[in-house]
C-alpha cells in the first residue's frame, strides 16, 4: 500500500490493483482487513467515493468481502483467484499483441518461441 | 432535502452582466471542485449561493436534513439558512493596519467564531498548530500563503454543512497545500459535509473531487463526476480525415492542425472505448488538460 499514484490510469484502477499487489506479496493476508476507503482517501489524498470505487471492483470480483459494519476483509482463496484473472489478462494485452507484431514482421511462429527462448 | 440549489442566478455589476442564469444543485457530503479562468465568475458565484451578495436575479435556497417534507430554506436575508453556509473569502489586505489588517490573527478567528453555530474552536487550534501561524500577527503582516491559512482555518473550524473555499492554496508552498488537502479530507469523511474548492492548481486537487464544475463567462458549462470525465475525454490525432471520421457525431474541443495531421479533444460515451489504431492515436488527458481543451482559446 506504499506505491505512489500514477497519472497513467485511472486512480480507483491504481487502488484496486495495489491492494491486489499487497495481497500477493503477502503484505495483506487472506482474512485479514484491508485499509478503510477513509484511509485509503487520507493516504492516498483522494476522494473517498473513488477509494470505494476501487475498492468496489475487488468486492465484485471476489477478491474481498464485506463484514457489516466491520470493513472489508481479504477473501480465502484471494491469491489464486488474482493470479488467475491476471494471467488471463496477461494473455490478453501482451500475448496477443506480441503474436500480432510477430506477424507485421513477417516471423513466423518458429521464429518467435526461439526469441522467447532466448529472453528466458 | 439536502441540497443547496442555485436557480436561474443571474448577476449584473451595472451594465456588466457577470453570470448569466446559472443553475447548479449541490449534493450534501460530496467535495466539489470548481474550476473557471479568472474573470469567469466563480467568487461572485459563490457569494451568491452563500448569501453574502444579492443576486440580480434567481435564487438560492438551502436544505440539510434528510426529512423530505422539510421546505428548502431560501437563502438570501435569511439567518437559519446562513448558519448552514460558510463562504471563507480570500482575505485582501491592501489599507495596512486600517481596517481588517490591523486585527490580530486570533481576533480576526474570535470573530469569526461568532457567525458560525457551530465553530469549533478545538479543531481551530489543532489547525493554528498544523499550519505553525503565529496568532499574535496582525493581517497585515502576513504573507499571500498565511492569509490563505486564515481562510482555510475559518472554513474548516466553521463545521457548516456547506462550506466554500475561495482559491484556499493560493499562495501556499506545496508541503501546505498536501496539508490542506489531507486535513480537508479528513474533515469531509468525519463529518460529511459539503464541500466546494475553487482552484487554479487543478491536477493535485483533482482527485479529491468527487465532482468537477466548469464555469465559463459566467455559465456552468459542466457538472461532471470527475472520474468519469477524464476516463471520457481523450485526445485523438492522426490524419485529418481520419480523425474527422471519429469525430463524426461526437463532441469535440479545441481542434489543432498542422499540415495533413489533425488533433482534437473527443467526448466518449458513457462506458465507450476507443482504441489505439493503426491510423489512429487515442491518448488519455487529464482535467487540466480537458479543462483547457473546453475553456481554453481556440486554436
Amino acid at each position: 500500500m506504499n506505491e505512489i499514484l500514477s497519472k497513467e490510469k485511472s486512480i480507483y484502477i491504481q487502488i484496486s490493483e495495489m491492494i491486489e499487489n499487497d495481497i500477493l506479496r503477502d503484505i495483506l493476508l487472506e482474512e485479514e482487513k484491508v485499509p478503510s476507503t477513509n484511509d485509503l482517501a487520507k493516504i492516498y489524498t483522494i476522494n473517498p467515493a473513488t477509494a470505494a470505487k476501487g475498492v468496489n471492483i475487488l468486492v465484485d470480483s471476489g477478491v474481498l468481502y464485506k463484514k457489516r459494519g466491520i470493513g472489508m476483509f481479504v477473501s480465502a482463496g484471494a491469491k489464486k483467484l488474482i493470479m488467475k484473472r491476471r494471467k488471463a489478462e496477461f494473455y490478453e494485452n501482451y500475448v496477443r499483441a506480441i503474436v500480432e507484431e510477430a506477424k507485421n514482421l513477417g516471423m513466423t511462429k518458429e521464429d518467435l518461441i526461439k526469441m522467447i527462448d532466448e529472453a528466458n | 432535502m439536502n441540497t443547496l440549489e442555485c436557480k436561474g442566478i443571474v448577476k449584473k455589476f451595472g451594465s456588466n452582466e457577470v453570470l448569466h442564469g446559472v443553475d447548479l444543485t449541490l449534493e450534501r457530503g460530496k467535495i466539489y471542485g470548481l474550476i473557471g479562468r479568472n474573470g469567469a465568475g466563480k467568487t461572485t458565484l459563490l457569494s451568491i449561493a452563500s448569501g453574502q451578495n444579492p443576486a440580480t436575479a434567481g435564487e438560492v435556497t438551502v436544505s440539510a436534513t434528510d426529512d423530505i417534507a422539510a421546505q428548502p430554506l431560501k437563502v438570501w436575508d435569511n439567518q437559519d439558512a446562513l448558519d448552514l453556509i460558510c463562504f471563507s473569502r480570500e482575505l485582501n489586505i491592501t489599507g495596512g493596519n486600517a481596517g481588517v489588517g490591523g486585527l490580530k490573527v486570533k481576533d480576526y478567528l474570535k470573530a469569526a467564531q461568532t457567525y458560525f453555530p457551530n465553530y469549533d474552536k478545538a479543531l481551530e487550534d489543532r489547525l493554528v498548530k498544523e499550519f505553525e501561524l503565529d496568532v499574535k500577527k496582525r493581517l497585515s503582516k502576513l504573507s499571500k500563503g498565511m492569509l490563505s491559512m486564515v481562510t482555510i482555518i475559518v472554513a474548516l473550524a466553521s463545521k457548516a454543512p456547506y462550506t466554500f473555499f475561495d482559491e484556499p492554496v493560493a499562495g501556499l508552498d506545496v508541503v501546505a497545500r498536501e496539508t490542506f488537502y489531507k486535513i480537508a479530507l479528513e474533515e469531509f469523511s468525519e463529518s460529511g459535509r459539503t464541500f466546494v474548492i475553487s482552484t487554479h492548481i487543478i491536477e493535485e486537487a483533482a482527485d479529491i473531487f468527487e465532482e468537477v464544475l466548469f464555469l465559463d463567462k459566467g455559465k456552468i458549462i459542466l457538472k461532471e463526476n470527475t472520474q468519469e470525465l477524464v476516463e471520457r475525454v481523450v485526445h485523438v490525432s492522426g490524419k485529418e480525415e481520419d480523425v474527422d471520421a471519429i469525430c463524426e457525431g461526437r463532441k469535440v474541443y479545441h481542434v489543432e492542425k498542422i499540415g495533413r495531421s489533425k488533433a482534437a479533444a473527443v467526448m466518449l460515451e458513457p462506458g465507450e472505448e476507443l482504441k489505439n489504431t493503426a491510423d489512429i492515436t487515442v491518448q488519455p488527458m487529464n482535467l487540466q488538460q480537458i479543462f483547457v481543451a473546453m475553456c481554453g482559446k481556440e486554436a
